[in-house]
């Protein structure tokens, strides 16, 4: 059972997942949401999407998650996993084709800690948008952006690699998509001026077959972000 | 080379690594730190720990983590890993006696799930004493800690379990101690009035021969966190 329309306050909670698959619950606009899919797509998961309406969610949602939030996979035996980077790693380990983390202890470690130095990045997508939505000065958040941008863009060049992990996509450049999917929507791609790897990288990335399959138009990302600040979002836009 | 005694701005680096041996940049008092001292000791595996004067940072420590945090491990091979639970993983992974994360990745995951709802959890320990002291009323959060504690105290009703990974000690439980260990000095004790479960784990815990080799008493906590909330943390104490 997939559904794209997304399932909201009053809907019927969803049957059990059947037997060789996994279901996802996501949001199409989500870019957390959009770390699992990416690693689903990657490693050729079977699976099923329900979409929730974020705005007005199921109450039976809250029995899945009682954060509300998504991504939540949930197996046929219904078992219930959520958070972007604990789905991702939970796929990775019961799903052994295409492995997306290194399997060297150190490797992964240092995965890790790129996630975590991300995680740092990441509020910036969503403050400065909204500061200037608000009429105040940006100057600064975008100077913390351009600066951590630049650590990320020195990654890539002191590495000599095509990606993070090396010259094969690998976890850590799903986990960082969906943001940078996302720049020109939050109105800082003017940050990425001084990273020249970093671009190189986004355009490898637009290449591949899990980004192409999972990512949004720029004019569909905007339509959807528009609606989401004006307080109504539209969840199931284009459907 | 172990040192007790912090090494602060203006000292000499480090040499490396000896073979065989595995560094830790620590502080005695810090509850992260702790719980990478937790696995170290559980696993046992051998190590050398530097202790870093966190107020006045050696320039050459800011080199190895950029984040100047606490801890951080060494290898041999200059590999730099920090973050709590980065360092955590990273030990049960490339040490395999006595693994502390399950071997399934479901159960890793919900291992992985506690740990996030705790970390919800841990700026309350920090909030509730600081509000305090400035004469702010902490109902609110007492309230709100009471709460969580009581989610958690619930998972080992449900679990029926001495621990909360099953009847052994496992990962979780290592990464939560830390906090447990220091209720009384952030006066949050009697929070735990309704959370007899909960209790009980925390005497299993004291039995523990890793908790007994990296704990503090109260009184020592006590005389630490005051000399840190007054400006001049004496890292040092007890030496």
């Amino acid at each position: 059972m997939s559904t794209e329309k997304s399932f909201a306050k009053g809907s019927a909670a969803p049957g059990p997942v059947p037997k060789d698959h996994i279901r996802l619950y996501s949001m199409r606009f989500c870019p957390f949401a959009q770390r699992t899919r990416l690693v689903l797509h990657t490693k050729g998961i079977k699976f099923e999407t329900i979409n929730i309406h974020l705005k007005e969610k199921p109450e039976w949602f809250f029995q899945k998650n009682p954060l509300g939030l998504v991504p939540v996979l949930e197996t046929p035996a219904g078992e219930i996993i959520c958070e972007s980077s604990i789905t991702s790693e939970y796929l990775d380990e019961a799903y052994p084709e295409k492995k997306l983390l290194p399997s060297s202890a150190y490797a992964k470690a240092q995965q890790r800690m790129m996630l975590e130095h991300f995680s740092k990045i990441i509020p910036f997508f969503y403050r400065i948008p909204s500061a200037k939505r608000n009429g105040e000065d940006v100057s600064g958040m975008e100077a913390e952006l351009k600066e951590k941008l630049g650590k990320l863009n020195e990654e890539l060049v002191q590495k000599k690699t095509k990606f993070f992990g090396g010259d094969s996509i690998t976890m850590i450049d799903y986990m960082m998509w969906p943001h940078f999917e996302r720049t020109e929507v939050y109105g800082v791609q003017n940050c990425l001026e001084h990273t020249p790897e970093l671009k190189k990288w986004m355009g490898r990335m637009l290449e591949d077959p899990a980004v192409k399959a999972t990512m949004f138009s720029k004019e569909a990302h905007e339509a959807f972000y528009k609606s989401f600040i004006d307080g109504k979002p539209d969840y199931d836009y284009g459907l | 080379m172990s040192t007790e005694k912090s090494l602060a701005k203006g000292s000499a680096a480090p040499g490396p690594v000896p073979k065989d041996h595995i560094r830790l940049y620590s502080m005695r008092f810090c509850p992260f730190a702790q719980r990478t001292r937790l696995v170290l000791h559980a696993k046992g595996i051998k190590f050398d720990t530097i202790n870093v004067d966190l107020k006045n940072k050696p320039d050459w420590f800011l080199e190895k983590n950029p984040f100047g945090t606490v801890p951080v491990l060494e290898t041999p091979a200059g590999e730099v890993i920090y973050e709590s639970s980065i360092t955590s993983e990273y030990l049960d992974e490339v040490y395999p006696e006595k693994k502390l994360l399950p071997a399934f990745a479901y159960a890793k995951a919900q291992q992985k799930m506690l740990l996030e709802h705790f970390a919800k959890l841990v700026p309350l320990f920090y909030r509730i004493p600081s509000a305090k002291k400035n004469g702010d009323d902490v109902s609110g959060m007492e309230a709100e800690l009471k709460e969580k504690l009581g989610k958690l105290n619930d998972e080992l009703v449900q679990k029926k379990t001495k621990f909360f990974g099953g009847d052994s000690i496992t990962m979780i439980d290592y990464m939560m101690w830390p906090f447990f260990e220091r209720t009384e000095v952030f006066e949050v004790q009697h929070c735990l009035d309704h959370t007899p479960e909960l209790k009980k784990w925390i005497e299993l815990m004291l039995k523990d021969p890793a908790v007994k080799a990296t704990i503090h008493p109260v009184e020592t906590h006590k005389i630490f966190y005051k000399s840190f909330v007054e400006g001049k943390p004496d890292f040092d104490y007890g030496l």
